[in-house]
């Protein structure tokens, strides 16, 4: 590390999501630097672009990292950490730095959907993971755009705009489609089905919190929580209130981990 | 470094098979059986060689077997099926007669369809489900009877009192040697892992009885002299794992192995293929009632439930005993895809354990390698959890 410039020790975070690849510099206190590149099919270049994109973010170079912790479903191939920890105890340290009341995580990334409950310290006291399905996974959202021909990103508005809600039966990926294809040739307006379809996968969500309970304060990480229309569902659903923190939610774990890195990084 | 007496008891079980090849050409009988409450000292006192059966792990087989029976069973079932269907289990081979007992409704069943595509010889050992009640505890007493002239008349023996009592004597014994083990692997620095004292256990499925409880007794001795007597006291920063759920049969080591590979440690189980069957048999005679008295006081199975009421269930009153013995830490529920009397049963179990602070973590899976990160990711966390390295300064 270099300490030629009074520079603080930097710590660092990387999270190989299976559709986005982030990480997070940490430093005195501050987050220093981030990137968000999309993960390819070699996941250790991608954490390794990932960290140096940050890295030049912070305008800091490697030499400034005293440790590095990498996590999410590429962690197994990242020969560049000093350590991996899973990506369900990333988001609790990573929601607990930036909303410490967070007693409640509702994680839904790429391609899975935590429930994860933290104690005062942001330690993980229980969580649930959705089995072997991508319903209310980004994953999910993605095949539902391509559908409607709009971008992933106007999911969400379309929602919050609809008038009714037209109920969808299915959250597996493939019914949902053409469910949804048969709807569409019904003639029902696509907001009210878009709505349907977060609903449903708000209930889905819904059941894993009746394994580990709700309690506040409720914070969205994970790439799905950009999605306003996800996120007033799933209030509805669990009848809480969702915290919003002002800092992007697919960061979260990488910006665990790199809490956690500077936990043990600090006793190196 | 691998205990002496257990490479004896590798080499035994290689020479397993060959040993029953020359058993059947001096005209004994192999039983192979597939269940829970299947008493061995009965088989064993009429001269015959028992044989428990069943393997898992092997998604091929698990598809052979789907050919036969429905996708909707579970995988034990189906690999069940499987390896009648190929024939190549050296087990499976030399089984002359298949005893099953009815406590899980699918392995039942499941050998009916053996049965018919296969031709084995079949023999059914009816349970009660409310085996707690006088009827049902009068009812086994008479399947048992009943089994029990069916072999035999397979046999070409009659149960002999004083053979009986010699046979309860050898399976006491090994019970009992079991249960010693247990203590060791989870003891402080142990020289001795759970996984190879589950190992040991399954060997017991097919050694020669008499051979097995005399390995047993010497590896005891040899844990013994190497490592004094097994105490469980400090925690020593391991992560304390204890298993429970359905069966982890022979050969199924995914769970096993992420557990191992994310750092957790292993410190018991209550699985029926594990520790659970050598707990609680108190045989009070040599009779076909002390033996079906003593079978249904056992901890029950959980397609034998207490109707919910968890303050008088065995199985759950013997968790969590079990994980309190073992210094357990967390409690991993296997559950096998389809097998609904343990995954009915998760929630309840959570909570209660939950009582006494144990945390457990539901691993619903198949033999595919298709959840195998899914599954990493939770154990990790989990192991993380007990281990609380997650206590970190949040301060940056």
């Amino acid at each position: 590390m270099t300490e030629k410039n009074n520079k603080k020790p930097a710590f660092a975070g990387v999270d190989v999501g299976s559709l986005a690849t982030k990480s997070v510099i940490v430093s005195n206190g501050t987050i220093l630097g981030y990137s968000l590149i999309p993960t390819g099919i070699n996941t250790e270049e991608n954490g390794l672009l990932a960290l140096q994109k940050a890295l030049d973010n912070a305008k800091l170079t490697r030499d400034d990292l005293k440790y590095i912790v990498a996590t999410g479903y590429g962690r197994i191939s990242a020969p560049y950490a000093d350590k991996t920890v899973t990506e369900i105890t990333c988001h609790g340290k990573g929601a607990h730095y930036l909303h410490p009341a967070t007693r409640t995580i509702i994680d839904m990334g790429g391609q899975d959907c935590k429930a994860i409950r933290l104690d005062e310290k942001g330690n993980v006291v229980d969580f649930a993971m959705n089995d072997k399905c991508a319903a209310g996974t980004g994953r999910f959202l993605e095949v539902m755009a391509n559908v409607f021909k709009v971008k992933l990103d106007d999911l969400g508005p379309m929602a919050l705009n609809a008038k009714e809600i037209v109920p969808m039966s299915s959250t597996c990926t493939v019914f949902a489609e053409s469910e949804t294809v048969s709807l569409l040739a019904r003639g029902e307006n696509p907001a009210n089905i878009i709505k349907g379809i977060h609903r449903a996968i708000a209930n889905r969500v819904a059941g894993m919190f009746s394994r580990v309970g709700v309690e506040s304060d409720v914070f969205f990480s994970g790439g799905v929580a950009k999605n306003v229309g996800m996120k007033a569902a799933l209030e509805e659903v669990l009848k809480a209130k969702i915290v919003a923190p002002e800092y992007d939610p697919q960061l979260v774990g990488a910006l665990g981990a790199a809490v956690i890195a500077k936990g043990f990084g600090s006793k190196v | 470094m691998v205990l002496d007496t257990l490479k004896k008891i590798e080499e035994a079980i290689q020479e397993r098979p060959k040993e029953l090849e020359e058993a059947k050409k001096r005209g004994e009988k192999v039983v192979g059986w597939l269940g829970y409450n299947i008493p061995e000292e009965i088989i064993h006192a009429l001269g015959l060689i028992p044989v428990r059966l069943g393997t898992g792990g092997d998604d091929r087989l698990v598809e052979v077997g789907a050919r036969y029976i429905s996708t909707k069973n579970c995988v034990f079932t189906r690999e069940t099926v499987g390896l009648f269907a190929e024939n190549k289990d050296p087990y499976i081979q030399k089984s002359d007669l298949v005893a099953v007992d009815t406590t899980c409704i699918q392995m039942y069943i499941a050998v009916e369809v053996i049965k018919y595509y296969f031709k084995i010889n079949p023999l059914v050992l009816g349970v009660p489900r409310n085996f707690y009640l006088p009827d049902g505890q009068e009812y086994f007493n008479k399947e048992l009877e009943f089994f029990t002239h069916k072999l035999e008349d397979f046999s070409g023996n009659k149960l002999d009192t004083n053979r009986l009592a010699g046979s309860i004597k050898l399976y006491n014994g090994i019970r009992k040697a079991i249960k010693e083990l247990y203590k060791y692997q989870a003891a402080d620095k142990s020289p001795i892992k759970w996984r190879e004292v589950f190992d040991v256990v399954h060997s017991g499925f097919y050694l020669d009885r008499e051979k097995y409880l005399s390995l047993l007794k010497e590896l005891l001795k040899e844990l013994k002299e190497k490592h004094g007597l097994p105490v469980i006291g400090s925690l020593n920063g391991d992560a304390r794992i204890f298993l429970s759920g359905s069966i982890i049969p022979p050969k199924d080591t995914k769970l096993i192995n992420i557990i191992e590979e994310v750092g957790g440690r292993i410190v018991g189980d209550d699985l029926w293929s594990g520790l659970t069957p050598s707990l609680n048999v108190n045989i009070k005679d040599p009779s076909i009632k002390g033996i079906a008295d003593a079978y249904v006081n056992r901890i029950p199975h959980a397609s034998q439930p207490y109707i919910l009421n968890v303050n008088t269930d065995r199985r759950l009153n013997n968790l969590k005993q079990l994980v309190h013995e073992s210094k357990g830490q967390g409690v991993i529920y296997h559950t096998l895809r389809f097998c609904d009397p343990y995954t009915f049963n998760a929630n309840e179990t959570g909570a209660v354990l939950k009582k006494d602070s144990i945390p457990l973590l539901e691993i619903h899976t198949e033999y595919s390698g298709s959840d195998f990160e899914a599954i990493r990711t939770r154990v990790g966390a989990f192991v993380e959890l007990i281990k609380n390295k997650n206590i970190l300064e949040v301060e940056t």
